[in-house]
């Protein structure tokens, strides 16, 4: 199974969650499920897409998230207030969870739930 | 939305979302060549046009109030009566705040030869900043109302001192000078009073019957609120108060608060649900006198009201600021207060529908109390009400053992004689403290203040009171006696009658003298 490689950082204190750790380097499955479950085994019986951010959101949640889901995901994807940056892009313009990762992509997640 | 399907003939059938931006162009609308990076509300921006477009709407906020007359020329002429303090908490907007100010007003001017012309001392280079002499940054440590946590002081003294300015001077506060004497003192606060004075939960002052460390009288306050929203908006209270008196002995003209635009509308929406729609234009744009002879009037600007809440975050991060400051409410208590729960709402409106979280910003500022007030709330020190204790006993079932203000010409309460009522009533308005009518606090606090001390929560009180400490004898922070005594001495010199209602006996008493005998 081809995988690709993505950088992940943290920052207004969403690392919290994740550890502690700011920045992670991570590979993941070029095709996915369709219906984003990280479960490796049933790939093959399950309808499959290119890997995108909605899939990176849920392998975050199952594979690299510490505690607290509700404060990182969601119904599907980020809590608002959580900001996502794409190659230093605004999520927003790259079709949000719909954007297709690439190799060596780099993801930025800040929370800006601290306020003041 | 004529794509929204009837949702009684498909099931399936959802509204769909707004897309952030119209879609058709990636385009910066700024400079219209580059790429854009970031959506904010539907309009597109490159990185370059992104850092002027933050500071244009952070200058815009905050210039106009600088000079004392508002209105005057700006351009070159800003000059404050006073020095600058600036809240700093080492979150998100209060950081980016901080770094908007250095860049500014406090940017080293040095001439190409890297040296001053004509040395530090000389016209040309004294006195040309803004402000006056250095600029205060004040963080007030919160760690002792939430016992566990992170002392987070160092931790910010560091992001101030990673400016290098020797303009900038770092004042750290902690939650609990509030109850302690010699922060009160240093801010000139009048210590024959003040320190002596304690409240009970019927909100009678008393004198103090037990010494206690200030982080103890704090917990000690804090454990005797009613309610969870109580509790979180004391703190909010005590910091902000606390940052007014150290401005003031500083002799500031200003204070600068990092409330973003988002953060404004929740403080806006919670406000009003928590009793303070007569002080919703404050939350905006407030000026705050302080004792006489205490420092000069303190303008609370807010300069990144117009700036939003995602703004200041990728501001943070494309200026690789550090975020010190932890979000607290989400990791601990308080999830259901009041303020977290608006707060939820909020970021979720701006996620789905980032202009309307600016309209409640822009409606609450066109609204305005429908008489103004010369009074003065003795715990948030905002404009009380005027006569609100009448209205609120007029408006809301209360337990009539414990009407403090409650006015004349009610109808008896079934249980109560009338002797008992005029009692009560009369009570309540004798202004004078005696030892069998201890003086109440009520009439001086504003609608939300009493709020904040008597809504009491069906589930009880947020937390226990330490040990030793009853809910008799409460300690309270120590502006809040000084202000009871201004207050009191101030209505003292007032000769306004006041309606009370008297019993038929005093009645009888009173006009013995005209009345005929039986006989």
């Amino acid at each position: 199974m081809s995988t690709i490689s993505l950088r992940i950082e943290f920052g207004g204190g969403l690392e919290l969650l994740f550890d502690n750790k700011r920045s992670y380097r991570i590979d993941v499955p070029s095709l996915v499920p369709k219906d984003n479950s990280t479960d490796a085994e049933n790939l093959s019986t399950k309808e499959t897409k290119p890997v995108d951010v909605d899939y990176l959101i849920h392998h975050m949640r199952d594979n690299m998230l510490k505690e607290r889901v509700e404060l990182f995901m969601e119904k599907d994807t980020v809590r608002p207030g959580i900001l996502v940056l794409i190659n230093d892009t605004d999520w927003e313009l790259e079709g949000e969870g719909e954007y297709r990762l690439k190799d060596g992509d780099e993801v930025v997640f800040i929370s800006t739930l601290h306020g003041g | 939305m004529s794509s929204c399907e009837n949702p009684n003939v498909d099931k399936d059938a959802l509204m769909p979302r707004r897309q952030k931006f119209d879609g058709k162009t990636k385009i910066c609308v700024r400079c219209k060549e580059n790429t854009g990076n970031v959506v904010i509300r539907y309009s597109v921006y490159c990185k370059t046009c992104f850092f002027p477009l933050v500071q244009t709407r952070f200058r815009k906020s905050l210039e106009p109030s600088i000079n004392a007359t508002p209105d005057g020329p700006r351009k070159k002429a800003l000059k404050a009566v006073g020095s600058l303090v600036i809240g700093l908490s080492g979150g998100t907007c209060s950081t980016a705040m901080l770094d908007l100010v250095a860049k500014s007003y406090f940017a080293p001017k040095n001439e190409p030869t890297g040296k001053l012309k004509g040395g530090k001392d000389h016209p040309r280079n004294s006195d040309k900043g803004v402000w006056k002499g250095k600029a205060g940054i004040s963080y007030v440590e919160v760690c002792g109302a939430f016992p566990g946590e992170k002392d987070r002081t160092e931790d910010i003294r560091a992001v101030v001192e990673s400016y290098s300015n020797s303009n900038f001077e770092f004042l750290p506060l902690r939650l609990e000078d509030s109850f302690d004497s010699n922060w009160w003192k240093s801010v000139g606060g009048d210590l024959s009073t003040s320190a002596q004075s304690l409240a009970r939960l019927d909100l009678h002052l008393v004198n103090s019957s037990s010494e206690s460390s200030p982080l103890q009288a704090l917990r000690t306050y804090l454990s005797s609120l009613p309610t969870q929203t109580a509790f979180y908006s004391a703190v909010q209270m005590l910091v902000r108060l606390l940052l007014l008196h150290t401005s003031a002995s500083r002799d500031a003209s200003h204070l600068l608060l990092g409330t973003s635009l988002t953060s404004l509308s929740v403080n806006l929406i919670s406000g009003i649900a928590q009793g303070s729609g007569y002080q919703v234009t404050e939350e905006g744009k407030e000026e705050w006198n302080p004792r006489p002879e205490h420092g000069m009037p303190l303008r609370i600007v807010r300069p990144l009201r117009d700036v939003g809440m995602k703004e200041c975050t990728i501001w943070d991060w494309w200026c690789k600021l550090k975020i010190v400051g932890e979000p607290r409410s989400l990791y601990s208590g308080g999830k259901n207060a009041i303020g977290a729960l608006t707060r939820d709402f909020i970021f979720g409106l701006e996620s789905d529908y980032p202009a309307t979280v600016s309209t409640v910003a822009r409606t609450c500022a066109k609204l305005t109390p429908k008489e103004g007030s010369d009074e003065i709330c003795a715990l948030c020190e905002r404009p009380a009400q005027h006569g609100v204790q009448a209205w609120k006993s007029r408006i809301s079932i209360r337990s009539y053992q414990e009407v403090s203000s409650a006015v004349s010409g009610n109808t008896r309460p079934p249980h109560l004689t009338e002797e008992e009522i005029t009692n009560l009533t009369k009570s309540s308005l004798d202004i004078t403290p005696t030892s069998d009518h201890p003086f109440s606090l009520t009439p001086l606090l504003c609608y939300a203040c009493h709020t904040l001390l008597t809504s009491r929560s069906s589930r009880g009180l947020a937390a226990s009171l330490p040990q030793g400490q009853s809910t008799g004898d409460v300690p309270l922070p120590l502006w809040v006696r000084s202000s009871a005594d201004m207050a009191i001495s101030a209505h003292s010199h007032e000769s306004v009658p006041l309606a009370v209602k008297m019993s038929r006996r005093e009645m009888e008493k009173e006009i013995s003298e005209f009345l005929l005998s039986d006989e």
